[in-house]
């Protein structure tokens, strides 16, 4: 019996194989399909389509000047994930059934390993739009890409700059509720010990608590007081925590990463004095995020909600090289192509996949609020061997 | 004609018809799952196939909350907790031990290494499951109705909360990822069809009747001897069971997943797909699951524009969602019960079938027994009930108990059937003291009806009468044989197949009564029979009575207003004023007695005087005389 389903299962194989054959050999010999499993709604929605438009713009202006390496017409079919993993796992063979060669998934690690799953065995290229989960990658195999800068990338960032402003001690504060707010604070931690800093507390919340006061009580009870608390909460835990932080006399400087770049958190204005986080890119001016930002609101008719945007658009230049460098649209090669880039000119900087586990090695810009706005602080690219493992 | 008798002679020698008919309806059920999975397989594409096999996954689940909540009536939340504890498992069991290594650094040793083929771990699954479900069953089973369903959502955010907390494990909230993908169309197929005809052929099991009954009137149902938590335990397992299945296939369909994915969104989903098909049959689980999910693979085909008929579609995301949510609220509009919730297929049970003619068999004369009362008294809050009551009864003996409204003369009986908990003094069944428990008193021979009918409505005549005799009969055939005995002798057979709560008012009665008889109890306690009767049907009650009493030779008490009817039957009246015995004898003792007499008029001028006139229930003994 097993041998006859197996049997079967080859013939399928064959069939969906000959039946992609024949389209791919009927459509235009210029054209490649790249497919979109992503949700166009739920609960991923609000990530997935910021970065979706960056990806259109980049791809509309690329098949304008003769397409992907200047020779592939790029089409982009989308099917909508719902936010949900099994459904992801659904269109994106619906996707490689109508002969998608590039792959593009939610921002989310769930559905990105699922689709992954599929793509992996036939040596599609798989790009998650924002999936920032550094483990993301590891699970599913060589032709899985991260795009957007990783927890561990964004982590260690944050540490150097710590260590390089004197920083001697840190207390962590995570929450087991999410990867993000799990792990990212730790990352932090291992990088930081490593340089010489030392951990002297550890705290865990629970997502949409309302109430810090434990929390708050334990840090203000360290013997060995911290130079500063690093998190990853954000809204609406983080607004709470510093504000009961504050209220009870803690003056401690606060760390965060890219999750605290929103309205509401520089709303807060004097509260939020002196706290750092991160962002995948800062426009300054003349800078060509500004240029992109001004060209994306033509395109869109409204400016970039958030660095999502000029992530999806980088998206767009990395395939364009990565086929241009590959000279041909055969998944495997494209996928050699991107693990191979080195110091890609992006938008937003430099992007290197080369001698990472494909979670990017990319810019990381460092911010701080300062009278209730966002002060650049610098842009750097952490070294390599610095980031930590996931 | 007479091979046709033959055929279902011998058909019930292998089965009884309510399996034989569940059997068919699974079947029937599992071929149309068959069928599609055919046609997928040979004419659909790798992803038609996928969409198949996650279909048969979800009912899989479906199936599992069917089994509780369709039978028991309580809706369940925690269904999803259930298949994420099954995806876990299975996940762990079936990693290979390299990438575990990498993936779950920290997990204990006495879980790592199994590297187990699908099916291995889903026996090891289905086992756990036994266990969680009983585990989880227990404590959450002691309470009824929607504490009962909160309950059940409490236990989703504890599964969830430990999925979460245990990282070692389960790598807490981040992606559990490198389980195998083994689980293809037809071994989720495999699993739906079992799973179907479990859920099928559960509803007919003795556990599955006394759920239902349960679930239909909880005191009728211990009445006839069911013990609720114990049939609701056993509803529990099995759907629990069901649901980690679905779990171990999920795992292995997915590959990669967090606690999050078995959290409320999952949780509603199924209950969303019960409801829309009808959460009382199989069927419906069946149904909702096919409806929904067609829904969504049709409509979804549309919402990324395209040309249709040589029609424009514009792109419309989103769209599923909001034909799925119009369908719904159409279904629960038009059909509240879902769309099949009423009945199942009933393949071999058509309402209008000529009932299946029983052979007689010979009536056992009960046991000689005598239900003894000693000192029993009852207060509610202040108010004495019954005050110091000692009474015996015999069995091959008729006696009416009758008194005032308020007298206390339900809260005799219900103590005497063990409904109700004496403040004092205790009761007795054959020498027996016996702890007070409605449903131990029916199994140890005090059968009962009640004032208000507490018959199952949605289940049909025979299950009815069935469940009772499950008490008694250890097997289905011999149970189904005795209620169909106990039908005709009340004239109820033409009406077997038909759901109880299409029965006349008087046929309700006498489904009561053939229900309880159906316990074959020595000692028969009917809390007015007659009330709400006519002329005809009461008379029809007395003489049906008056042949269970000569024919069986069992105890009846009975409380009745109807004097004529009473003095009629009875040989013996037990007088009660104000929870106390105030005369006991022949019907002729009685009626000369001066305080009967006394309460009698006594309560009819206090009545004059506030001026509520009753029916002529309540005629004085004296105008019988």
């Amino acid at each position: 019996m097993p041998k006859l389903y197996r049997l079967h299962r080859a013939a399928l194989y064959a069939a969906v194989f000959g039946m992609t054959l024949a389209l791919v050999s009927k459509a235009s010999a210029e054209e490649i399909i790249i497919g979109a499993a992503t949700a166009q709604t739920g609960g991923l929605a609000p990530y997935d389509q910021p970065a979706l438009a960056g990806l259109r713009m980049a791809l509309d202006e690329l098949n304008a000047k003769g397409g992907l390496g200047g020779q592939y017409i790029a089409k982009l079919i989308i099917k909508d994930t719902r936010s949900d993993t099994a459904q992801t796992a659904t269109v994106a063979q619906e996707l490689i059934d109508a002969g998608a060669k590039i792959m593009i998934t939610p921002c989310d690690a769930d559905p990105s390993i699922s689709a992954g799953q599929l793509t992996q065995p036939l040596g599609i290229p798989t790009l998650t739009l924002c999936g920032s989960a550094p483990v993301l990658t590891a699970a599913v195999g060589d032709v899985m890409f991260g795009t957007y800068p990783a927890d561990n990338v964004q982590a260690t960032a944050v540490a150097n700059f710590a260590i390089a402003e004197g920083k001697k001690k840190v207390y962590l504060l995570t929450s087991p509720d999410s990867t993000y707010t799990a792990n990212l604070p730790e990352y932090f931690g291992k990088v930081f010990e490593k340089k010489g800093g030392a951990v002297v507390g550890r705290g865990t919340f629970t997502m949409g608590q309302p109430d810090f006061s434990a929390e708050i009580t334990n840090i203000k009870s360290l013997a060995d007081q911290p130079d500063l608390i690093m998190t990853a909460a954000y809204e609406p835990d983080f607004p709470a925590f510093i504000q009961q932080l504050r209220g009870a006399g803690v003056t401690v400087p606060v760390y965060g990463a890219d999750a605290i770049g929103t309205p509401t958190v520089k709303g807060l204005g004097k509260l939020v004095d002196g706290v750092v986080y991160t962002a995948a890119g800062y426009a300054e001016p003349g800078s060509k995020l500004e240029a992109f930002n001004t060209a994306f609101a033509k395109y869109a008719g409204h400016a970039p909600e958030s660095t999502y945007e000029v992530n999806g658009y980088e998206i767009g230049l990395i395939l364009d090289q990565a086929v241009k460098t590959a000279g041909s649209d055969d998944p495997k090669a494209i996928r050699d192509a991107i693990a191979g880039l080195k110091d890609f000119d992006g938008i937003t900087g430099k992007i290197t996949y080369a001698g990472t586990d494909r979670m990017p090695l990319r810019p990381v810009a460092l911010m701080r609020y300062e009278g209730g706005e966002g002060k650049h602080i610098q842009t750097m690219i952490p070294d390599a061997a610095d980031v930590p493992a996931p | 004609m007479a091979s046709a008798a033959m055929g279902e002679g011998s058909a019930r020698s292998f089965m009884p018809a309510a399996f034989r008919n569940a059997s068919a309806d699974a079947l029937c059920m599992v071929t149309v799952l068959l069928l599609a999975a055919f046609i997928v397989f040979f004419f659909g594409g790798a992803a038609m196939q996928r969409v198949v096999t996650y279909a048969a996954i979800m009912l899989t689940a479906v199936l599992g909350l069917q089994i509780f909540s369709g039978n028991s009536g309580i809706v369940s939340f925690g269904h999803a907790a259930f298949v994420g504890l099954g995806a876990y498992a299975t996940g762990i069991l079936t990693m290979p031990a390299a990438l575990q290594r990498t993936a779950l650094r920290d997990l204990p040793q006495f879980l790592a290494g199994y590297e187990l083929s699908f099916f291995a771990a889903l026996a090891v699954v289905l086992i756990l499951a036994v266990v969680i479900g009983l585990l989880t069953g227990t404590p959450l089973l002691r309470l009824s109705g929607s504490s009962a369903s909160i309950a059940t959502l409490a236990m989703l955010i504890i599964v969830y909360t430990l999925l979460v907390a245990g990282r070692e494990i389960t790598r807490g909230s981040q992606p559990f990822y490198g389980v195998p993908r083994e689980v293809g169309l037809w071994t989720a197929i495999g699993v739906a069809s079992v799973a179907l005809v479990v859920a099928r052929l559960f509803r007919e099991t003795a556990f599955g009747l006394a759920t239902r009954a349960a679930a239909n009137d909880e005191r009728g149902a211990a009445a006839v001897g069911v013990d609720q938590r114990t049939s609701r335990l056993a509803a529990w397992v099995v759907g629990a069971v069901a649901a980690m299945a679905a779990g171990a296939m999920m795992a292995q369909f997915l590959g990669a997943f967090s606690p999050r994915d078995f959290y409320f969104e999952l949780g509603f989903t199924f209950l969303a797909m019960l409801i829309v098909g009808g959460m009382n049959s199989s069927l419906g689980a069946f149904a909702g699951v096919v409806v929904t999910i067609v829904v969504i693979e049709v409509v979804r085909r549309f919402e990324g524009g395209g040309e249709v008929f040589g029609l424009h579609l514009p792109v419309l995301f989103g769209l599923t969602q909001g034909v799925l949510a119009i369908a719904m609220i159409l279904v629960i509009w038009r059909r509240p019960t879902g769309l099949f919730g009423e009945r199942e297929l009933n393949l071999l049970r058509r309402p209008g079938r000529k009932a299946a003619t029983v052979p007689a068999a010979p009536l056992l004369h009960a046991e000689r027994d005598r239900l003894a009362a000693d000192h029993l008294s009852r207060r509610y809050a202040g108010v004495i009930a019954v005050d110091d009551v000692t009474l015996a009864f015999d069995t091959d003996s008729i006696t009416g108990i009758i008194g005032p409204n308020g007298a206390g003369k339900t809260t005799l009986l219900n103590m005497l059937a063990g409904d109700v908990e004496p403040s004092a003094g205790m009761v007795s069944i054959g020498g027996l003291v016996r702890q007070a428990s409605a449903f131990r008193f029916a199994r140890s021979g005090v059968a009962r009806t009640f004032q208000n009918i507490r018959v199952f409505a949605q289940m049909t005549v025979l299950e009815n009468v069935v469940v009772a005799a499950r008490s008694v009969e250890p097997d289905l055939a011999n149970a189904e044989a005795a209620a169909m005995r106990e039908l005709s002798r009340m004239g109820l057979e033409k009406f077997a197949d038909q759901p109880a709560a299409r029965l006349a008012y008087g046929q309700r009665r006498r489904l009561e009564v053939a229900r309880a008889l159906a316990l074959k109890p020595r000692f028969l306690l009917l809390d007015e029979p007659a009330a709400g009767m006519n002329a005809v049907e009461t008379a029809e009650l007395v003489s049906i009575l008056s042949v269970v009493r000569a024919e069986r030779r069992i105890g009846v008490v009975l409380i009745e207003h109807d004097m004529r009817l009473v003095m009629n039957l009875c040989e013996r009246i037990v007088v009660i004023d104000h929870g106390r015995v105030i005369a006991d004898g022949t019907p002729a003792e009685v009626q000369n007695n001066p305080a009967v007499v006394a309460a009698y008029l006594g309560s009819r001028t206090a009545r004059a005087k506030t001026g509520q006139e009753t029916p002529a229930s309540e005629t004085p003994a004296s105008e019988t005389a």
